[in-house]
């Protein structure tokens, strides 16, 4: 192994961690979004993007570990997180089109909130 | 060599990636409303996990990995804008709306004049 | 018709093929049943009309795409990380003028995808897409960017 192979092994090992590391912060301000989000179309946004960033960080383990079955494992979960975000959309419009109460009082509540501003 | 290349490739997608994915993430922050998240969320962060992949498909330097990391990107690139309308028309028909700053907004005209009221 | 669905299924039979590997004849006859199987359960969605002699064109607008795809990522990242954010949305009617299912499905998800805007509506009669747009200091200019830009490449591609 030269010089320039050695090089690029450790730079490639800095950049996952420094990848992960970036990672690891998105997750935290994806969950404050959807802990602090005030209406429900905001947490499904932050879920939606949960899923996407859990993708990319399943890639970066998979360069981690160089261990290349991880591209199937991410196509599944973007398959299963498509459909659930579909799911979470249904549900919004029909519960919202049958007058849910809980639903009519954030729209209120976020309506309030835009006036104060 | 070569494999040297591909590892600082792959590591300047990886950070890239990740970028645009905390982007996204500071995006859903910092925006007022849903609608404008929105942009965030099904943009940058499609491309930050789609680069993401597509670095995992380099690294392996074999053709069928790389078939399916370009696969799966171009089921993402399908998929996000798919998601990411359902949730702006629910959010939409079922009432929330846009901020303050919002300057026009032609389909509330719309929705007024055709729809007629939902029954209470 | 008929070439063009024997045309496809080989096509298919080749991509399994390369996704899986291996181009032995076994796994190539497995991978055309399979897509034969995926080409019955679309039965009836395919209409191929000349879309192969359309090729260039369509790799026009999937260039173009990309380049549209990236640039909007990195003008969402600039708004993001200003200090101060200001911003005056919007949601804004676009007359249409593709008409088929197809084409405004895929002209709602390009738009979803592009700098500074998202589809959010599709009128009832299919004459209007709406679009939610990040930033809209004159609507005029960013409805004449959608039909110049992408309404008439997708023309150009599949008419």
């Amino acid at each position: 192994m030269n010089g320039f192979e050695a090089f690029a092994a450790d730079f490639l090992y800095a950049c996952v961690s420094i990848a992960l590391f970036i990672l690891g912060l998105t997750f935290l301000l994806i969950v404050y979004r959807i802990i602090k989000g005030p209406t429900l179309p905001d947490r499904i946004v932050g879920l939606d993007l949960l899923v996407v960033v859990a993708i990319g960080l399943i890639a970066t383990v998979g360069v981690g570990s160089s261990y290349t079955l991880y591209i199937d494992i991410s196509l599944a979960l973007g398959l299963v997180g498509f459909l659930a975000t579909v799911a979470f959309a249904r549900f919004i419009l029909n519960r919202g089109q049958a007058k849910d109460f809980i639903i009519m009082q954030e729209i209120k509540d976020s309506e309030k909130q835009e006036e104060q501003k | 060599m070569m494999s040297a290349v591909i590892s600082i490739l792959t590591g300047i997608m990886l950070i890239i990636g990740a970028i645009f994915a905390a982007g996204a993430a500071l995006g859903i922050n910092r925006l007022p409303d849903v609608y404008t998240r929105m942009h965030a969320a099904s943009k940058a962060g499609t491309l930050g996990s789609g680069l993401m992949v597509l670095a995992l498909g380099l690294y392996s330097q074999q053709w069928d990995d790389f078939m399916r990391a370009v696969a799966t990107v171009c089921f993402f690139l399908l998929t996000a804008p798919v998601s990411a309308h359902l949730i702006a028309r629910a959010a939409y028909v079922v009432g929330y709306k846009p901020c303050k700053e919002t300057k026009l907004d032609e389909l509330s005209v719309i929705k007024k004049s055709t729809e007629p009221e939902a029954p209470q | 018709m008929n070439n063009m669905v024997f045309l496809m299924n080989l096509l298919l039979a080749a991509a399994w093929g390369a996704v899986t590997g291996s181009f032995t004849p076994l796994n190539l006859i497995f991978g055309f049943i399979l897509s034969s199987i995926a080409l019955f359960l679309i039965r009836e969605q395919i209409a191929f009309r000349d879309y192969f002699q359309r090729g260039g064109k369509v790799l026009i607008l999937a260039g173009s795409f990309f380049k549209e795809l990236v640039l909007s990522s990195w003008r969402v990242l600039m708004i993001v990380i200003k200090p101060k954010i200001k911003l005056h949305p919007g949601i804004i009617a676009v007359p249409l003028s593709v008409s088929e299912d197809f084409e405004i499905t895929l002209l709602a998800n390009m738009v979803t995808l592009t700098p500074g805007t998202l589809s959010v509506d599709v009128s009832e009669d299919r004459k209007v897409l709406f679009v939610h747009c990040l930033n809209v200091p004159d609507p005029e200019e960013t409805i004449d960017g959608i039909k110049n830009g992408f309404e008439r490449q997708i023309l150009e591609a599949f008419r």
